[in-house]
């Protein structure tokens, strides 16, 4: 099993299997309370990247993660997804701030 | 393995964190998956339909599987709930207490007090 130490290798790497093959690619998350652990694993059934924690910070980087996986998957996988915060911006938009046309 | 819909699904989701505390582990997997075979994918193809895709959410506590699907268009408020519901539950992890995580900004707010 691959462990990746690197959190933004681990996302860069899964982002990449994922663009590579979509119907095959899927994330799993497992938690255990009572150990206090986090494991992500993300497979095409040809390749496995893995990550494991005990750190709550990690779980905050996990949700983020989590959001790039949902847009990939229900968009597809040519979605833009810019670290999920460009793209909750260019959602956020239309008409409301920026446009500086205050009448 | 039964599947439901997205309130069902996150209400027994948030059932199975509360059941695993003391003992147990919950997974989740997301998988793109169109529901559908795949000759009927290729039909539509070539026959010039786009095909929807689908968002594949399965959870697990090792006893009970759950199940749902989750389309574009629902998928913002899905992503939201199920932030919600993770934040709630994974307060078994540790708090990064080292100074060398500076991008924590909490920790540093507290570090900017602490230091004359």
């Amino acid at each position: 099993m691959v462990y990746i130490t690197s959190w933004d290798e681990f996302v860069e790497r899964s982002a990449q299997l994922f663009r590579a093959d979509p119907d095959s690619t899927r994330y799993v998350m497992k938690y255990r309370h009572c150990d206090g652990k986090l494991v992500l694993k993300v497979t095409d059934d040809k390749e496995c990247l893995k990550f494991k924690t005990d750190q709550a910070q990690d779980a905050k980087k996990m949700e983020k993660l989590n959001n790039i996986f949902f847009t990939l998957m229900s968009r597809g996988p040519d979605a833009d997804v810019s670290e999920v915060t460009g793209k909750e911006q260019t959602e956020a938009q239309p008409g409301k701030k920026g446009r500086g046309r205050k009448q | 393995m039964v599947l439901l819909q997205l309130d069902p699904f996150l209400n027994e989701l948030t059932s199975m964190f509360e059941q695993s505390t003391e003992k147990g582990t919950v997974w989740v997997t997301l998988k793109r998956s169109s529901l559908k075979s795949k000759v009927q994918r290729n039909k539509m193809a070539t026959a010039g339909e786009p095909v929807e895709y689908r968002c594949l959410i399965r959870a697990t506590n090792g006893k009970k599987t759950i199940s749902t699907s989750v389309g574009a268009k629902d998928h913002q408020r899905f992503q939201a709930s199920y932030t919600t519901i993770l934040k709630a539950h994974m307060t078994a992890l540790k708090k990064r207490e080292r100074k060398d995580k500076k991008k924590a900004a909490g920790a540093d707010k507290k570090e900017g007090s602490k230091k004359p």
